[in-house]
C-alpha cells in the first residue's frame, strides 16, 4: 500500500505536463479541427531556448517567460506558414504537413544545440521531502510545477469563460460561419488558439526539462502520452484534457512502478487502442455520431 | 536510374486503352514488365561497384515498404506512421524464425530463408489485421495518432521480453546465405535443394550482444543515413583494422558494426585464427554505424572472393521488391484499386453502390502491413541484426517522407521516394565533406531537408515528384485532373 501511495504521488507532476501537452492539443483541435503532431516539437525548440537563457542567466522565471513568448510566437509562425495555406484544401496533407514540422524541428534543434541530452537545473530541490518521518516522492519541484499548471489552467478557464476574446474563439471553433456573420474575425481567433496553445506546450517542456533531460526528441514519447488524454477526453474539452492528462500520469507511474518504466508506451497504446474502440468520441465530447 | 525510366514505361504502355480492355492481358503484360525491370535490375546489380549494390539493396528494401505506403496513405488516404512498426515485425519474425525453428522442416523442406521470410509475411498480415480492424474506425488524426502509437510502443515491446526479444540490444541473426556463400561453416550446412540454402546454427555465444551499445535512444536512427556514408568511407580505410578481441572487450564502443563482424566470425569458427579476423571498420567509425543501423560494406573482407555480399543482398532485396510491385500493381490498376479511391474520394457514395468502407480500409493496412513485414525481414538481412533502435519512429517517419516526396499515389512515386530517402542523405554528406560543416550540420541536415521538404510539396505540389510531372503532362495534352488521384 505505501507503494502504491508512492508510485501515486510521483505520478502528479508528470500528469500535469501530460495535462499541459494535451491542453495545447485540444486547443488546437478546437481552433481548426486538426491535431499539431508538431506541438511537442514546438515545446522542444522553446525548452532549449528557456535552457539557453538559463544557462546565460541563471534565471529560471525569466527562462520560463522567454520560453512562453517563443511558443506564442512559433505556434504563430506555424500557423500562417503552413496550416493556413493547406488546411482546407487537404486534410491528408495537413497531418503530414504538421509531421515535416516537426521533422524540421527536431533537426534544427539538433543543428543548433547538438544531439546529446542535457539536463536542465530546477529552479528549486528536486529531492524527495521529509514529512511525517519518511522521504516522500514528492520534491518541491513537483509541487511548483503542479501550482504553474494550476495557475495556467485557471488562467485559461477565466480567458475562455470570462473574457470576450474567449468567447469569440469559442465561437469561432463550434460554428465558423456564424461568428463571421456575427462579426467574430475567425481567423484571427484560429491564430489566437493556435499561438495560445504554443504557450501552453512551452510551459508543459520548461516543466518536464528538469526531471527528464532534453534532447530534440526526447518529447516524442510525450506526444504519445499527451495524444492518448486529449483523445480520451474528447480533443474538445480542456477539462477533459486536463483529467485524462493528469490521470495518464497516474497510471504511467504506476505501469513504471509496478514492472519497468519501458512499459509506458505500451500502456499509452493499450489505453488509446480501448479508447478508439470503446468510446472513439473520447469521455468529455458532444460530438455527433458520425456518417460513416 | 534505369528502374525508374522502365516503369515510366509500364504506366505509358498499360494506358493504352487495349490493355485496359483485357484484365488477363494485363496481369501478363505486367509480368512481363517487372521481369524487365528485375532482369535489369540484376544486370546492374553484376556490374556495379559492390558499394553500390549496398545502396541498391536499400533502396530495394525502401521501395518495398513504399509501395505498401502507397496502397494505404495514397489510395485508401489513411495517414499511417506504423509501418516502421510493421517491419519490426516482419524483422522480428525473420528472426526469431531462423534463429530458432531452422532444423524444423516444413513439407519436407528444409528451413530456409524463404519459409522465415513467408512466416514474417504472415505475422505482418496478423498485426496488420488487428491494428487495421482498429484503424478503420478512425480518422485521419485519430489513426495517425494510434499508429503513431504503435511506432513509439512496438519497439518498447522488445524491452519487456529481454530474453526473446533481445531487449534494448536486439539480436544478432546468422543471415541465410546461399550455399557456397561461405567458404566454412560450422556443419549443420545442408542444401535444402532451394536456392537460398539453410542456415546455420549461431555457434558463437554473441559476445557483442551483451555489450553492444544501445540503440533504442536513437529516434531518428532511419533518417540518419549520413552517417552510414562515413562509416563507409572509414570502412575503406585497411589500416584502420582492430583485433576483434581488442573491440570485443571495449564493450563501450561496440556498435552494430561489430555486433555484425560477430556474426561473421560466428560463421567463420571453423577457421582457427578468429583472433585475426579484421573489423575493417576500425576504431574511429564505430561509433557511426550504430546511427545508421547500417554497414554492409563491413563484410567485404570477411567473405571468400567469388561471393560479394552486398550484390547477395541488393539481388534479395530486388527479388522481394520485384515481386511485391507485380502484387501491386495489379491490385492497384484493378478492380480493388478503384475501390480504394473511391472509399478515399467519398465513403459515403462508395457505400451506396455497395462498397464497404471498413473493409476497404482494412483491406488496405493489412496488404500494407504485408509489404512492411517483408520489407522488415529484408531489412534484418541486410543489417543481420534486428533491434528497436533499427525501427523506431524514425523509420516510419522516413517512409511517410518518401513517399510524400516521391508521389503518394503512384508505385513510381514510391521508387523515387525509395531513392530519394536513401540518396539524399549522401549529397548532403558530399556537400558537407567539400565544405567542412561540424558534424552537427551534417548530421541533422538530411532531416532538416525532408522535413522543409515535405511541408513544401504538399503546400505546393501535394502530388510529389509523379503528380507533379503527371499534372504537367495532363496540362499540355489539355486535361485536367487531380494531382492525387
Amino acid at each position: 500500500m505505501t507503494n502504491f501511495i508512492d508510485f501515486l504521488l510521483g505520478g502528479f507532476s508528470n500528469g500535469a505536463v501530460i495535462a499541459l501537452m494535451a491542453l495545447a492539443l485540444v486547443m488546437v483541435w478546437r481552433s481548426t479541427r486538426m491535431v499539431n503532431f508538431a506541438q511537442v516539437g514546438q515545446a522542444m525548440f522553446t525548452t532549449y531556448i528557456a535552457l539557453t537563457i538559463q544557462q546565460s542567466t541563471g534565471n529560471w522565471l525569466l527562462a520560463l517567460a522567454v520560453a512562453m513568448g517563443a511558443g506564442l510566437i512559433l505556434g504563430t509562425i506555424v500557423f500562417f506558414l503552413v496550416i493556413r495555406p493547406v488546411k482546407n484544401s487537404d486534410t491528408t496533407g495537413a497531418i503530414i504537413a504538421t509531421f515535416g514540422v516537426l521533422i524540421a524541428l527536431q533537426a534544427g534543434a539538433g543543428m543548433i544545440w547538438g544531439g546529446d541530452p542535457e539536463g536542465f537545473l530546477p529552479p528549486v530541490s528536486n529531492a524527495g521531502l521529509e514529512f511525517a518521518g519518511r522521504i516522500w516522492p514528492i520534491s518541491l519541484y513537483d509541487i511548483l510545477v503542479l501550482a504553474v499548471t494550476a495557475a495556467l489552467v485557471i488562467g485559461l478557464t477565466l480567458l475562455f469563460t470570462r473574457t470576450s476574446l474567449g468567447l469569440s474563439m469559442r465561437a469561432a471553433a463550434f460554428n465558423p460561419e456564424v461568428a463571421r456573420l456575427s462579426g467574430v474575425r475567425v481567423n484571427r481567433m484560429l491564430i489566437t488558439g493556435w499561438a495560445i496553445a504554443g504557450a501552453t506546450g512551452a510551459v508543459g517542456g520548461v516543466l518536464i526539462a528538469p526531471v527528464s533531460t532534453i534532447s530534440p526528441n526526447s518529447f516524442d514519447i510525450l506526444l504519445v502520452f499527451a495524444f492518448t488524454a486529449a483523445v480520451i477526453g474528447g480533443l474538445d474539452s480542456l477539462i477533459g484534457a486536463v483529467t485524462f492528462g493528469i490521470g495518464t500520469g497516474l497510471v504511467i507511474s504506476l505501469v513504471s512502478g509496478y514492472t519497468d518504466a519501458s512499459n509506458a508506451p505500451v500502456v499509452a497504446l493499450v489505453l488509446l487502442a480501448l479508447n478508439l474502440l470503446l468510446k472513439p468520441d473520447g469521455v468529455f465530447s458532444h460530438h455527433g455520431s458520425r456518417s460513416v | 536510374m534505369s528502374n525508374v525510366s522502365d516503369v515510366k514505361n509500364v504506366e505509358k504502355l498499360s494506358s493504352t486503352q487495349k490493355l485496359r480492355s483485357f484484365p488477363g492481358n494485363r496481369i501478363v503484360w505486367h509480368a512481363v514488365i517487372v521481369g524487365a525491370v528485375w532482369l535489369l535490375l540484376l544486370l546492374l546489380n553484376n556490374n556495379i561497384d559492390p558499394l553500390y549494390s549496398s545502396y541498391l539493396a536499400l533502396v530495394a528494401m525502401y521501395a518495398t515498404a513504399m509501395f505498401g505506403m502507397t496502397i494505404l496513405v495514397g489510395l485508401s488516404g489513411q495517414v499511417s506512421l506504423g509501418n516502421g512498426a510493421l517491419m519490426a515485425v516482419g524483422g522480428y519474425v525473420f528472426a526469431l524464425t531462423s534463429m530458432n525453428w531452422q532444423t524444423v522442416p516444413i513439407f519436407g523442406w528444409q528451413w530456409n530463408a524463404v519459409w522465415s521470410m513467408v512466416f514474417a509475411g504472415l505475422g505482418g498480415i496478423l498485426i496488420g489485421g488487428i491494428v487495421g480492424g482498429l484503424a478503420a474506425r478512425l480518422k485521419g488524426p485519430y489513426l495517425a495518432g494510434l499508429t503513431l502509437g504503435l511506432a513509439v510502443g512496438v519497439p518498447a515491446i522488445t524491452n519487456r521480453f529481454p530474453e526473446l526479444l533481445g531487449g534494448e540490444n536486439g539480436l544478432m541473426l546468422t543471415v541465410p546465405y546461399p550455399a557456397g556463400g561461405y567458404a566454412a561453416s560450422d556443419g549443420s550446412e545442408a542444401a535444402a535443394g532451394t536456392d537460398s540454402g539453410t542456415e546455420s546454427t549461431d555457434p558463437d555465444a554473441d559476445p557483442g550482444i551483451d555489450s553492444g551499445t544501445a540503440t533504442g535512444e536513437d529516434q531518428y536512427a532511419e533518417l540518419d543515413l549520413s552517417e552510414f556514408d562515413q562509416g563507409l568511407d572509414e570502412n575503406i580505410d585497411p589500416n584502420a583494422s582492430v583485433g576483434t578481441e581488442d573491440l570485443l572487450t571495449e564493450g563501450d564502443l561496440l556498435t552494430l558494426d561489430d555486433l555484425s563482424d560477430g556474426g561473421d566470425l560466428g560463421l567463420e569458427s571453423a577457421e582457427p585464427t578468429v583472433e585475426s579476423s579484421i573489423d575493417p571498420n576500425g576504431d574511429t567509425g564505430v561509433d557511426l554505424g550504430v546511427d545508421a543501423g547500417l554497414d554492409p560494406s563491413g563484410f567485404t573482407d570477411s567473405f571468400d572472393s567469388g561471393f560479394i555480399i552486398e550484390r547477395w543482398q541488393a539481388s534479395m532485396a530486388i527479388a522481394v521488391a520485384c515481386l511485391v510491385a507485380f502484387a501491386a500493381l495489379n491490385l492497384i490498376r484493378g478492380r480493388q484499386g478503384r475501390v480504394w479511391k473511391a472509399v478515399r474520394d467519398d465513403p459515403i457514395a462508395a457505400a451506396v453502390v455497395g462498397i464497404s468502407p471498413s473493409g476497404s480500409k482494412v483491406s488496405a493496412f493489412v496488404i500494407s502491413s504485408l509489404f512492411a513485414a517483408l520489407a522488415g525481414a529484408v531489412f534484418a538481412q541486410i543489417l543481420s541484426f534486428v533491434g528497436p533502435g533499427a525501427f523506431g519512429l524514425g523509420l516510419s517517419l522516413s517512409l511517410l517522407v518518401g513517399i510524400v516526396l516521391g508521389g503518394r499515389s503512384s508505385l513510381l512515386g514510391a521508387i523515387l521516394g525509395a531513392l530519394i530517402i536513401v540518396w539524399l542523405p549522401e549529397l548532403v554528406n558530399g556537400l558537407a565533406g567539400d565544405r567542412g560543416w561540424p558534424d552537427q550540420i551534417t548530421n541533422n541536415a538530411p532531416n532538416l531537408l525532408y522535413g522543409l521538404l515535405v511541408v513544401a510539396v504538399v503546400l505546393a505540389a501535394p502530388g510529389g515528384i509523379t503528380g507533379t510531372v503527371r499534372s504537367w503532362i495532363d496540362k499540355a495534352q489539355g486535361k485536367s485532373r487531380s494531382p492525387l488521384s
